[in-house]
């Protein structure tokens, strides 16, 4: 059988459509059925939602992107430890489809859809009532900026997280039965990565946060919905396998429907997965580049209007981030000022 | 959101210009890429109206990445489509399809056996890895290589190697 059987094979005539009732047909089906397009995307307002979500975001990435990237070992090994963090910009079509994926789940949840997800000592966030109490119940010493914003006034509050370990046991039937309920074919899992486990560590982890913007002190005394200024150290996050490779991994990851070309490109872009962390990026909502901070190269993140601004890093073994209403070179001043 | 008036003798234009305009110029195509896995034109459209209140949906009509995402939608949905039949309807509908997808032919039996070969590409192309699948249908919709990469993202320079693999494939697959 040669291309033009093949070509016959699959059929030689072009269809001959006729758009204008194709269009038709498609607008009284809008109509009929009352679809919404997407709502496009407006310069957004830097919200607490925002602001919150960035930090949360920032935080779910050490478990998402242990588990999107794994390593190499024959036995029971460390695979993963960043040494460094790039942006991957989701798209509205990745969100749709994360959205579709995980919608009304948790992450542990969510993360059922392509195994079991166990946290072997979950994360356990406390307050404490100095710098000191967060250093000494951490393990490490926690650094604070040395330089602020006047808009950053009054004391922060500490928090401390401790030592997060989970499992995560691969599932071909999972896979399955989660594209089945969207009416989708997951790409068959390697019978390697069926069953096989990965090993996941995130922190200890210390969060300073300052509160109110000046001028507006919470009456009651209430902890503020809306920080000015979140600052994040952590031990960085690593990952054990017991057998699965990077570029299984990774090959399987791009395999999945509904991952879109810029995700996927940003994904097979990664140097060396192994010691890289991607930080996800809403591709329409912020812009991101890196930065050199601390002099080591960080990832600067902002949203559109140029209000809000995130920088992460890692250094010495430690992710750092500092979070907040700020332009880029306050942002970069505040995290140059860490000590 | 408030919906124009109902006039079922009148379709109201509904939808942006910047998706009408999208629609016109990737209609057939999605169609073409839908027509080369499902060999029935009808079928093909309905994948096609699926195709674009998918994208409608969820994506803005200037989108960059428009294209790409139709292209593979068309694929991946008549794939999916494809491997939704029943076999029974499948040979039903093997039978009453006109015979596009090979020349035409008068003799009934030549018609049925004709048929029959169709449904058996359609078999393999169900069996086949899925970015195979879609790439054979993509390229035989008449997709550059360039085309084929963006949608299926690959590297433009891996997709005559990938469609060699697949060509094999499906020859292996179909005997």
């Amino acid at each position: 059988m040669n291309d033009t059987d093949i070509e016959r094979a699959l059929g030689t005539t072009e269809p001959h459509v006729n758009a204008d009732d194709a269009l038709a047909r498609f607008q009284a089906r809008v109509q009929t059925e009352g679809i919404a397009p997407v709502v496009p995307v407006a310069r957004p307002r830097v919200t607490s939602r925002w602001l919150r979500g960035l930090a949360a975001a920032a935080g779910v990435v050490i478990v998402a992107s242990a588990l999107t990237l794994s390593g190499v070992a024959e036995s029971v090994l460390k695979i993963f430890e960043p040494k460094s963090v790039v942006a991957v910009p989701l798209t509205q079509s990745d969100l749709n489809y994360l959205g579709q994926a995980c919608a009304g789940l948790n992450l542990q949840e969510c993360m059922g859809a392509y195994g079991t997800f166990e946290w072997t000592a979950p994360p356990q966030p406390k307050e404490v009532n100095s710098r000191s109490q967060a250093s000494a119940q951490a393990g490490f010493t926690a650094l604070a900026p040395t330089t602020l914003p006047s808009s950053v006034t009054g004391d922060p509050r500490y928090g401390v997280i401790n030592r997060s370990t989970a499992t995560f046991t691969f599932s071909a039937d999972s896979t399955q039965q989660a594209a089945a309920r969207q009416n989708r074919t997951a790409p068959p899992l390697p019978a390697n990565i069926d069953g096989s486990k990965l090993f996941i560590t995130g922190g200890p982890a210390v969060v300073q946060i300052w509160g109110a913007p000046a001028g507006t002190p919470s009456a009651s005394g209430a902890y503020p919905d809306v920080p000015t200024l979140v600052v994040g150290q952590a031990k960085a996050p690593t990952v054990s396998s017991d057998g699965v490779t990077v570029d299984q991994l990774r090959a399987y990851l791009l395999s999945q429907p509904g991952i879109s070309p810029q995700l996927a490109a940003a994904i097979r872009a990664i140097g060396d997965p192994s010691s890289t962390l991607p930080v996800p990026v809403p591709a329409e909502l912020a812009i991101s580049h890196p930065v050199t901070v601390q002099g080591v190269q960080g990832l600067y993140v902002g949203d559109n209007t140029g209000i809000a601004s995130a920088v992460i890093w890692q250094k010495d073994g430690m992710m750092f981030e500092v979070i907040g209403s700020f332009t880029e070179s306050q942002a970069l001043a505040i995290a140059n000022s860490m000590r | 959101m408030t919906l124009p008036a109902r006039d079922p003798g009148r379709v109201v234009a509904v939808v942006s210009p910047a998706f009408e305009g999208l629609f016109r110029a990737e209609y057939a195509r999605v169609v073409g890429i839908a027509h080369r896995v499902l060999a029935d034109q009808a079928e093909a459209e309905d994948v096609a109206q699926d195709v674009f209140i998918s994208f409608y949906r969820g994506h803005p009509a200037d989108a960059p990445y428009a294209r790409a995402w139709l292209h593979a939608a068309a694929a991946h949905a008549a794939l999916n489509a494809v491997r939704g039949r029943d076999r029974r309807s499948r040979r039903e509908a093997a039978l009453a399809m006109p015979p596009d997808a090979t020349a035409a032919v008068d003799d009934p039996a030549e018609t049925v056996a004709a048929s029959e070969t169709r449904e058996e590409v359609r078999a393999v192309l169900a069996r086949m890895p899925e970015r195979s699948a879609a790439m054979l249908a993509l390229r035989y919709a008449g997709l550059s290589y360039a085309e084929i990469a963006a949608a299926l993202d690959v590297r433009a320079s891996s997709v005559g190697t990938l469609l060699r693999r697949a060509e094999d494939a499906f020859r292996r697959e179909l005997r």
